[in-house]
């Protein structure tokens, strides 16, 4: 190797170093203590002190229903807009493209408002009810199903097959890749919300694990490693989906930005 | 037109009218109004509100941290991703893996990076220790509790949280740029820097008013690093506008008012985009 390819490797290697360090940081003291040694100790205290196992439920449990509504949902609201003609298709397609340009902290006076109106507030519904289908997840499969030849969908038409079949056993399938990145896309954003989870409730039964890690900075009661060790459990299933799916999640990143 | 495609399409039209549509209006209507929670009888008060919020010092201040949060830190951003994003452009052995750790911070949890950086920034922090080691004078309780470092301290961390993800925006840009303009411009005798100033960086004008537009959307909404960190303080340093509609209107309920409150950031962010638009498109163009 010449001396400049070493001078690249060495100029990464140190944006590397700064970019992973305080997550490296993280993980050094959730597994030490105050008094020094490794220990897992910090991992028993927020489970058994602290509720950590019903956050870490809570968040599995939402964002799990969260992404499974937008697989269905996205699905059929971007085959209506690929395929059916809807009066005001274009204006219909507008409102998705305005949602995605809206700010969130806009909505979130009349949301809180609203979901006590309706005794919602503090349930899994109102963690759950608003994000079941997503702007970004419809536009996606909108573009990925005009994509896609019709000749399927008219065979399977003339062979007498219902519209239920033709669209769940037909042109699912064939939308798997899309759905793959809006799925993860779907579960990564909800997995790290904030600002909603947090306004719209306020018991620990419903508490996700941001929330409770955000609440629980300042405490006596816990210290820096035991804080860590909860962050840990909160980024342990990104940091894994992100290694196993790398190549949707940056395909799903650079299609949102590339093909609007 | 058919009944199945809007039943298919139902979801969408239901969750557009129950959660946005209906929040944006009625987020307007309630601004025009002296709604509090609890309160029994609520009046209309017109543009009270809003004529409120700019004689409130808070709110002034609010905004103004919101715009140097957003002017500190999107430079920095937009330039540390496009200088990421050639380095990362050829082909070369462990690209793969440089990619993924520089965009490792961009997937994690707000909250968390809030945590960790809590820690560094505190007083005997690793970065607060680092400081001193070089021989600067980190304030004495720590970055997050000295009016002078705070707010500077926070847009340090959304700056190395983000570039990672417009790294990759410009990756994807870097990619649709045809390679014949390199050869033609190659043959042409042209050198690297040329290449870079004439052919690179012309042809990423369009990603780059999107990383901006959509950068300065996001920063300007900035809330959750605050809440976590430093709660708006100290002495307001950190108090930027998101956190006044929260402070004024899930803190003390004052809902009309912050209601306001959120439309006039409303109005600031729709603004700054189309300036942006206006002045980036017409940069391009000349």
């Amino acid at each position: 190797m010449g001396y400049r390819k070493w001078l690249k490797y060495a100029v990464l290697s140190l944006i590397c170093a700064v970019m992973v360090f305080p997550l490296v940081w993280m993980v050094a003291l959730s597994v030490s203590s105050t008094s020094g040694g490794t220990t897992l100790d910090n991992f028993a205290y927020i489970f058994s002190v602290n509720r950590f196992g019903r956050y870490l439920f809570n968040s599995i449990l939402v964002a799990g229903i969260v992404t499974a509504g937008n697989i269905l949902f996205c699905f059929m609201t971007g085959y209506a807009l690929a395929r059916r003609k809807i009066i005001g298709g274009k204006l219909w397609l507008y409102t998705i493209l305005i949602v995605l340009m809206v700010p969130a902290h806009i909505v979130i006076i009349p949301i809180y408002i609203m979901m006590n109106k309706l005794g919602l507030y503090d349930s899994y519904a109102a963690l759950i009810l608003p994000w079941l289908v997503n702007p970004i997840g419809i536009f996606l499969v909108r573009q990925y199903i005009s994509t896609l030849p019709s000749s399927l969908e008219e065979a399977a038409r003339i062979d007498g097959a219902g519209e239920f079949r033709i669209l769940f056993r037909i042109v699912m399938p064939l939308c798997r890749p899309a759905l793959a990145i809006l799925a993860i896309h779907a579960f990564m954003t909800n997995w790290n919300s904030f600002l909603f989870p947090f306004i719209l409730t306020s018991s620990e039964q419903y508490r996700t694990l941001p929330v409770a890690l955000a609440l629980l900075l300042g405490y006596q009661s816990i210290d820096w490693h035991q804080l860590m060790a909860g962050s840990v459990v909160a980024v342990a299933p990104i940091m894994a989906a992100f290694l196993v799916f790398q190549r949707h999640i940056i395909a799903g990143i650079t299609a949102g930005a590339f093909k609007q | 037109m058919s009944l199945k495609g809007w039943l298919l399409f139902s979801p969408w039209i239901i969750t557009f009218l129950v959660f946005w549509l209906f929040p944006l209006v009625y987020s307007f209507v309630l601004s025009l109004t002296d709604y509090r929670l609890l309160s029994t009888d609520i009046n209309w008060t017109g543009m009270k509100n809003y004529v409120r919020l700019f004689s409130d010092p808070d709110f002034i201040i609010a905004l103004k941290n919101s715009f140097l949060f957003v002017i500190g830190t999107i430079p920095f951003t937009t330039a540390i991703a496009l200088g990421l994003a050639l380095l990362l452009n050829e082909r070369f052995r462990g690209r793969t893996f440089f990619r993924a750790a520089y965009f490792m911070p961009s997937i994690t949890t707000m909250v968390v990076i809030a945590l960790i950086f809590s820690n560094l920034y505190a007083r005997d922090g690793y970065i607060h220790l680092l400081a001193r080691m070089a021989g600067l004078s980190p304030p004495e309780n720590g970055f997050l509790l000295s009016t002078k470092t705070a707010l500077a301290s926070i847009m340090a961390m959304d700056i190395w949280m983000a570039s990672g993800y417009y790294m990759l925006l410009f990756l994807g840009g870097l990619q649709t740029i045809p390679i014949d303009l390199y050869e033609a411009a190659r043959i042409a005798g042209a050198s690297r820097q040329q290449q870079f100033w004439h052919i690179t960086l012309p042809m990423l004008k369009p990603v780059t008013l999107f990383i901006i537009v959509i950068n300065s959307i996001k920063s300007f909404q900035v809330f959750v690093e605050i809440f976590v960190m430093t709660k708006g303080g100290p002495l307001n340093a950190t108090f930027t506008g998101v956190y006044f509609v929260y402070e004024t209107g899930l803190r003390q309920f004052d809902f009309g008012y912050a209601s306001a409150a959120a439309y006039v950031v409303f109005a600031v962010i729709g603004l700054a985009s189309l300036i942006q638009f206006k002045l980036l498109r017409t940069e391009w163009r000349s």
